[in-house]
């Protein structure tokens, strides 16, 4: 059916013996190149399988969720520390770029009187710290009120005055991580010191832990 | 051997019948196209009328170019290619002649419905219920008719492009009628049974896969067969048809989550959709590579051929969009591309390049051998060729430009990262308005490239004559023993070293895939075990190979049911899990509340006026999603959405949170005139919305097959429904009232408000983990 083919190309490969409609087919090895696109392809296929699905842990929305907290950390930490206010303090409370470094903190220096937990003479009566994690507040629940006893202390009750220790971005971690046990909508409940007051007013050093206070 | 020769007259009435319907559909698929790329730039061609706005025209565009330019191309080449290939006429003249008029009644039926907002609102699955029927009804027509015609042929074994129409036939039956299951609620209207992530799932493995198996494969199998014809060359290669065949029809079924990636589908479904995508393209350029190295020895020929000028720029085209496919679907590049314009320039780089230019090429080669008369100008021809090529390219250029800029725009931040570069989304559409009126241009020229086809044809067929081809075919007398010898029964089939080998493999990777622990590295160890049996094996056993799959080629029947197994294993590993999960383990920490009556209307007001066109309602995991529109959105959040509506293009902002975002009256002037709150939009108006009432009386049939669908709505009489409707439209009305909006409460608007206000309301439920096998 088909003129008889001349060959326009050098060595004409092997030719199927079978003929459709005057169709023939070149019966030619498959490329390499094409070949090895479709192995590396393949490969590839197995090896981003096993990374994505049998060795990462998180899933992409813990990831986005993660990257929006450092967004807004980045947002929080170019404000001037000193203008931070009581919405600003909530946000970080919920942000674990600031609730990570915070709660460091806490579990260095703050513990040995208000205690892991946070419950202070809540959970041990010896202890020296009052309970940070129910409403009731001695010097108030607000949270520029914690960051201004945090900063300016109580030494009349042992509490430090951290202001100079610290510096304004670690105390406001710290009481972000504090705020991150309380919920905005709480309405702080005013109480009177059970403590009693430590005579002479307290040297600038940390208190050492008291024995049996854990 | 006894036998005798006969001639046989081949039908080519049906092939000139679907050739014009391919013309005239053609133009019209194109019109409609050029009408909505202009009304994204000029919001006036939207004409303030309800059938003519973009969202109800574009899916018309969309349905026409596919089912009706592209559809009727293939009929036309499948009937002329395999009566030829197979040396038999057309089984049954009855059959073709149902099939053509079924199928040109079911393109006016669309054309009818799609402008009157009747939509089912799932992309390229728009039509209703009752043309879905009629669809799949003619669908089997054709399916009989072609198969009927194989049981019937002189030509013992089946050349590579039936091989690529069986493919066609059988996979769009399955993904058309999986895709298309719903329960009606009235002639005109029904609820899709997969809602949410489900019925994303579902809607990309058939949006996908049409593309796949309704715009490649059957092309492919015209390639095969009329680019050799008009080359006078062999087929470059044959061992390379069988490879990138098998591969093409195993590996495409599996890409369709890359419609989804970064969304809330789960983490498993996404790779698979990348990475069986990234596999996918040795597997499609094999199918350019066997077009294009066919040409060789006849490439001076495409200096004065515009039909080999045609095929030549549409396999290029075809390896252009097959390369840009599987690097769209990187995780990473989707994350830019995806909702831009990229993906518009990616479709219509296959859909004009590929599907218009092989048309082309097809019709100005059959032409002159339907009518017995050569082509009226040769060189009007060459001119189409280059007027469509530079439209086709002007069209891309813009459109990958338009699709990086926006992307680069939405993506950008500015302050250290901690702010949107631009917050407004107006102004990024604004940006690339210039790149949208370059796209009609390309689309433009394209379409007088088409006028001048059409008008070629018009010369060429004053005064031709119609002819039918024949053929002289040496019919043997069939006897017992040598039709035993040759065809595979069906266990013959299955039970050999190709196909065993690829089914342990395929059992074995996927237990490597899916299970834990020592299951998995069994699984690991099994699929190289069988890797490397199978390459011994062929390496000395080649042989034995290649004679099975001779013999397979004898058989329609093995042929058929082995494609079948091949295309429907991806499907099923991943439709199967996610339908099957309860629903309460799929929802991640949040649950969607369900709509109230008058939402629910809201909903299907959405729906009917095509909104998904243009806006999503799905906060990908992505930062500059999240920072532009809220907490990315859960799986639980459109649990109860029949149908879904994630979207696929953002012309406009998601709205997945945009409840509660604005107040009612800012919707109200907002549909009423988008310009008068959004500078610089090109959203319509939607003036009907105000006029026009709603008909509560169907609510109760929603409820109803809502109910039944899973949607844990009480069983409320007809009064109780339109109790609450009345209930909700007056606080809503009397909202608007005291903010200086008159409106009366049985209008449409307010059933839209309504639902616009409740999106992104749901209740946060214990964080559960989602759905995985």
């Amino acid at each position: 059916m088909t003129p008889t083919d001349r060959p326009s190309v050098p060595a004409e490969p092997a030719v199927r013996p079978h003929i459709y409609d005057g169709i023939r087919e070149y019966d030619q090895r498959l490329p390499n190149w094409w070949l090895l696109t479709f192995y590396g392809a393949i490969v590839f296929a197995v090896a981003y399988w096993s990374l994505t699905q049998h060795f990462r842990t998180s899933t992409d929305g813990e990831r986005v969720t993660a990257a929006l907290a450092r967004v807004e950390a980045a947002k929080l930490a170019s404000i001037d520390t000193s203008k931070l206010d009581d919405a600003a303090f909530w946000q970080m409370s919920r942000n674990p770029v600031f609730l990570e470094p915070g709660k460091a903190t806490y579990q260095t220096l703050c513990v040995s009187c208000h205690l892991a937990s946070l419950k202070g003479k809540h959970e041990n009566p010896a202890a020296i710290g009052p309970d940070l994690t129910d409403d009731r507040w001695i010097h108030g629940g607000r949270p520029l009120e914690l960051n201004h006893t945090v900063t300016a202390g109580v030494p009349a009750k042992g509490m430090i005055t951290w202001g100079p220790i610290l510096g304004p971005k670690k105390i406001a971690e710290v009481v972000a991580y504090i705020l991150s046990y309380h919920d905005p909508k709480e309405t702080p409940v005013p109480e009177e010191s059970t403590a009693p007051a430590i005579g002479a007013p307290a040297p600038i050093a940390p208190a050492a832990p008291q024995g049996g206070a854990r | 051997m006894p036998g005798q020769k006969t001639t046989i007259e081949f039908n080519d009435k049906i092939v000139r019948q679907f050739l014009l319907a391919t013309i005239i559909w053609g133009a019209v698929g194109m019109l409609v196209g050029v009408l909505v790329a202009s009304q994204l730039n000029f919001w006036q061609a939207n004409f303030q009328t309800a059938w003519l706005s973009f969202g109800r025209l574009r899916p018309l565009h969309t349905n026409a170019v596919i089912f009706a330019f592209v559809g009727n191309m293939m009929f036309a080449g499948v009937y002329y290619s395999t009566q030829r290939l197979v040396k038999a006429r057309l089984a049954s003249d009855f059959l073709s002649q149902l099939h053509f008029w079924g199928w040109q009644l079911i393109i006016v039926a669309a054309a009818i419905t799609l402008p009157l907002g009747l939509t089912r609102g799932k992309e390229y699955a728009e039509l209703i219920w009752p043309i879905n029927i009629a669809v799949a009804v003619i669908w089997v027509v054709f399916a009989v008719n072609f198969f009927w015609t194989l049981a019937r042929r002189h030509e013992p074994g089946l050349y590579v492009a039936i091989w690529f129409y069986i493919a066609t036939i059988i996979t769009v039956a399955m993904l058309y009628i999986v895709n298309h299951l719903s329960i009606p609620t009235s002639w005109t209207h029904s609820y899709p049974i997969f809602a949410g992530v489900q019925d994303a799932l579902v809607q990309w493995w058939y949006g996908h896969n049409a593309v796949a198996f309704f715009l490649t494969t059957p092309i492919l199998g015209i390639m095969y067969y009329f680019l050799p014809k008009a080359a006078e060359r062999p087929v470059y290669s044959y061992r390379l048809s069988v490879i990138h065949f098998w591969s093409l029809v195993f590996v495409y079924i599996w890409a369709g989550p890359h419609h989804l990636l970064n969304t809330a589908l789960p983490g498993w479904l996404q790779t698979l959709g990348m990475t069986f995508s990234l596999m996918l393209w040795a597997p499609s350029w094999g199918g350019m590579l066997n077009g294009l190295l066919t040409l060789r020895g006849a490439w001076h020929k495409l200096r004065t051929d515009p039909v080999l000028k045609f095929f030549a720029a549409g396999v290029t085209f075809y390896g252009m969009a097959t390369f840009e496919g599987p690097l769209l679907s990187i995780k990473s590049v989707n994350a830019l591309a995806h909702y831009t314009d990229w993906i518009i320039g990616h479709v219509h780089a296959g859909a004009l390049g590929w599907n218009g230019f092989m048309a082309a090429g097809m019709i100005y080669w059959l032409l002159p051998r339907l009518w017995d008369k050569p082509l009226h100008s040769v060189a009007l021809a060459n001119l189409h060729f280059w007027i469509g090529l530079v439209g086709i390219l002007l069209y891309v250029a813009a459109m990958w430009t338009s699709g990086i800029t926006q992307g680069v725009m939405l993506n950008a931040t500015a302050e250290g990262g901690t702010v949107l570069a631009y917050p407004n989304f107006v102004e990024t559409l604004n940006t690339i308005r210039p790149m949208m009126l370059m796209r009609v241009c390309g689309g433009g020229l394209y379409l007088v490239g088409w006028f001048l086809l059409v008008w070629n044809l018009w010369r060429t067929l004053r005064g031709a004559r119609a002819v039918n081809g024949t053929m002289e075919v040496f019919v043997e007398e069939k006897t017992a023993v040598t039709t035993k010898d040759k065809t595979l029964g069906l266990l013959d089939a299955v039970l050999n070293p190709p196909v065993v080998f690829s089914a342990l493999g395929t059992v074995f990777a996927c237990a490597w895939m899916f299970s834990d622990g020592m299951l998995r590295i069994a699984g690991l160890f099994g699929t190289a075990l069988v890797v490397l049996l199978a390459w011994g094996h062929f390496e000395s056993k080649g042989r034995e190979w290649g004679g099975w799959y001779d013999r397979l080629l004898v058989g329609a029947l093995p042929f058929t049911v082995l494609t079948f197994l091949a295309v429907v294993a991806g499907g099923l590993i991943q439709i199967i899990p996610t339908v099957v999960a309860n629903r309460a383990q799929n929802v991640e920490d949040r649950l969607q509340v369900p709509y109230t009556p008058l939402e629910l209307a809201g909903r299907d007001l959405y729906i009917r006026e095509g909104c998904y066109n243009c806006h999503s309602q799905m906060i990908r995991t992505l930062l500059p999603d999240v920072m532009r529109y809220g907490d990315y959105s859960r799986l639980g959040e459109s649990i109860y959405d029949h149908p879904f509506q994630w979207g696929s293009r953002r012309t406009g902002p998601d709205l997945a949170r945009v409840g509660g975002k604005y107040p009612d009256v800012w919707h109200y002037n907002h549909m009423k005139d988008p310009r008068q709150i959004s500078a610089g939009s090109n959203m319509p108006a939607y003036p009907w919305l105000f006029t026009d009432s709603r008909d509560d009386k169907v609510l109760p049939a929603k409820l109803s097959v809502q109910r039944t669908l899973g949607v844990p709505y009480p069983n409320w009489t007809p009064e109780q429904i339109q109790t609450r409707v009345d209930d909700q439209a007056k606080v809503i009305v009397a909202g608007l009232k005291s903010a200086g909006a008159a409106v009366a409460p049985d209008r449409e608007i307010v059933a839209l408000i309504a639902y616009l206000q409740k999106l992104g309301k749901s209740e946060p439920v214990a964080p559960k983990t989602a759905a995985v096998p």
